[in-house]
């Protein structure tokens, strides 16, 4: 067998090296590595990319922020035009029209200006404006009430920036932190998810749903959310209809519990730490549940009663989704195609399963996200706390949170801009009862093992 | 053992991404699956190189085959 073109229409061409450009996985470790070391080279040379790497700081009136603008303003143009270029080279790079791009990218970063400024109101807290709700509200009330153009959704790349997000908060994450945080992640999340995985799938057969649906849904609900189900879906063949099915449930239910789990964890007052685990373990969409864990990080240290900081919520979270969850979706794909060979049979297609899609599967951002954290701890080592706190952290390390910030309020923002809940599939009542019985297991045994069992663990992590 | 049987290192023979009935760029799968980039991407990683099988109507790997293979437009078999 010869193949001898590479350009067919609706084919995307497999390729191990094409898979370097043509993901947003691997973009999210180029720029944000890209960046880490860029900053590192700015510190090394005595400077910082602070100067662009601006954000709102903390105000009490309208002309002290119109101020704050007025000052920065062409630092905040920078910024835009920085974020432009690099994100237009992604979106080319990935085949989608930067044409349409361009003036979406310019919407989303004045909205999530406004949400980053209003964040910083001092009395944001007395009115509870946490940006990532704030980001997720705006969006959804502008793509459900208001609505948009279609073009402009080339701009909402939830994926890919909450990725950069997560490979530049691994900057901010001790290496040590997550060599002895991870195995406990690991324990919790695979816990849960086994159970939630059997939950949603013994519950959906039981109803009489076909197996393949029945995988699609316990993935979405154990492992990733949707991207999991969508994994799934294409390793167990399964039928055009059933992803839209789980992708109606896990928004549903994410969008439910990124404004229930903060606010359940804000009134029996859980620290930071363990609140962004109980998020990490019970949340589905690693955006959906970043948006919550960060809500609830904010919270810390405003007279709520709530202990802990901003950071142990994040990391946490991180360590249980990205480390404890995310990155088994290629062995569950890989284990449910097996099953669905072996034992649910299909005629339509031949008998034989890759062994390949283990690393196909595998969120590359991931390895960014490693390699970030093990390369500022290289950077970081040797230095006192006093210079650390003094030198590292104001030239280095808070630029790069305030990249992060930014990239984590595009994406809350693009969440609620992509979320149109009429354009959902109808899920059907079964497939919901199924997801629903394991969206119930996972809350109440994420709780557990967050709270009870692995509290005092969550609370005392270390991230500086 | 029927389970090593059905494991592959590599595909042999024609498979779904060389057939005219299968389609994966991943601005379609995008498009079809509506809500799909409200918390995951066409562009993903985890999606691999999966799409639709226009014959059977199935959602499927991209290194998958079945007898209802027909060479795309440029394949040469």
């Amino acid at each position: 067998m010869t193949t001898t073109n590479s350009e067919i229409a609706g084919i995307d061409q497999p390729s191990a090296w094409r898979e370097f450009w043509s993901k947003e996985d691997w973009w999210s470790v180029w720029l944000g590595l890209g960046i880490i070391i860029l900053a590192y080279v700015f510190y090394l040379a005595g400077s910082s990319i602070s100067w662009i790497a601006v954000a709102p700081t903390k105000w009490s009136t309208l002309s002290q922020l119109a101020t704050q603008f007025s000052t920065n303003a062409i630092r905040y143009l920078s910024l835009l035009g920085a974020f432009l270029i690099l994100f237009t080279i992604v979106i080319s790079f990935i085949g989608q029209k930067p044409k349409a791009f361009i003036p979406a990218f310019i919407f989303v970063f004045i909205l999530s200006t406004i949400i980053y400024a209003s964040g910083n109101w001092d009395q944001a807290s007395r009115y509870n404006l946490e940006p990532p709700l704030v980001a997720l509200i705006l969006g959804l009330i502008i793509s459900n009430v208001i609505g948009l153009p279609r073009c402009l959704d080339a701009g909402f790349r939830v994926e890919f920036y909450i990725k950069l997000g997560i490979v530049l908060l691994g900057a901010t994450l001790p290496f040590t932190l997550i060599i002895w945080a991870g195995p406990v992640a690991i324990l919790q999340a695979s816990i849960v998810s086994l159970v939630t995985f059997f939950a949603i799938f013994f519950t959906a057969r039981k109803l009489g749903l076909d197996h393949r649906l029945a995988a699609v849904l316990g993935a979405g609900g154990a492992v990733c959310g949707v991207s999991a189900s969508i994994a799934v879906a294409g390793a167990v063949r399964a039928r055009k209809e059933d992803p839209p099915i789980a992708i109606s449930l896990v928004v549903f239910w994410a969008i439910i519990f990124i404004f229930a789990l903060p606010l359940v964890s804000r009134a029996i007052h859980l620290p930071t730490g363990v609140g962004g685990a109980w998020i990490g373990t019970s949340e589905f969409a690693d955006a959906a549940g970043l948006a919550a864990a960060q809500s609830y990080g904010g919270l810390a240290g405003k007279g709520l009663g709530i202990s802990g900081t901003a950071d142990q919520a994040l990391a946490s979270y991180t360590l249980i989704k990205v480390i404890g969850r995310d990155i088994w979706i290629g062995i569950w794909a890989f284990v449910l195609a097996l099953i669905a060979v072996t034992v649910w049979e299909r005629s339509e297609t031949n008998s034989k399963v890759q062994v390949g899609q283990i690393w196909g599967r595998f969120p590359k951002f991931v390895i960014g996200f490693l390699v970030a954290s093990a390369l500022t701890t290289l950077i970081v080592h040797g230095n006192t706390l006093g210079d650390y706190n003094k030198l590292v952290k104001p030239a280095l390390i808070t630029p790069i949170t305030s990249l992060r910030t930014w990239a984590f309020t595009f994406s809350f923002l693009s969440i609620g801009l992509t979320t149109r809940f009429r354009e959902l599939a109808n899920a059907g009542i079964k497939p919901f009862l199924a997801f629903t019985a394991g969206v119930i297991m996972n809350v109440i045994l994420g709780y557990i093992l967050s709270v009870i069992v692995f509290g005092h663990y969550w609370s005392s992590i270390v991230t500086h | 053992m029927k389970i090593f049987n059905s494991i592959q290192l590599r595909s042999s023979g024609p498979i779904c991404q060389e057939c005219a009935y299968f389609q994966n760029d991943p601005a379609l799968i995008e498009q079809v699956y509506r809500g799909l980039t409200a918390m995951s991407s066409g562009f993903a990683s985890v999606r691999d190189q999966d799409g639709f099988c226009l014959c059977h109507q199935l959602y499927l790997s991209a290194r998958d085959s079945c007898p209802s293979f027909v060479p795309a437009a440029g394949q040469v078999h």
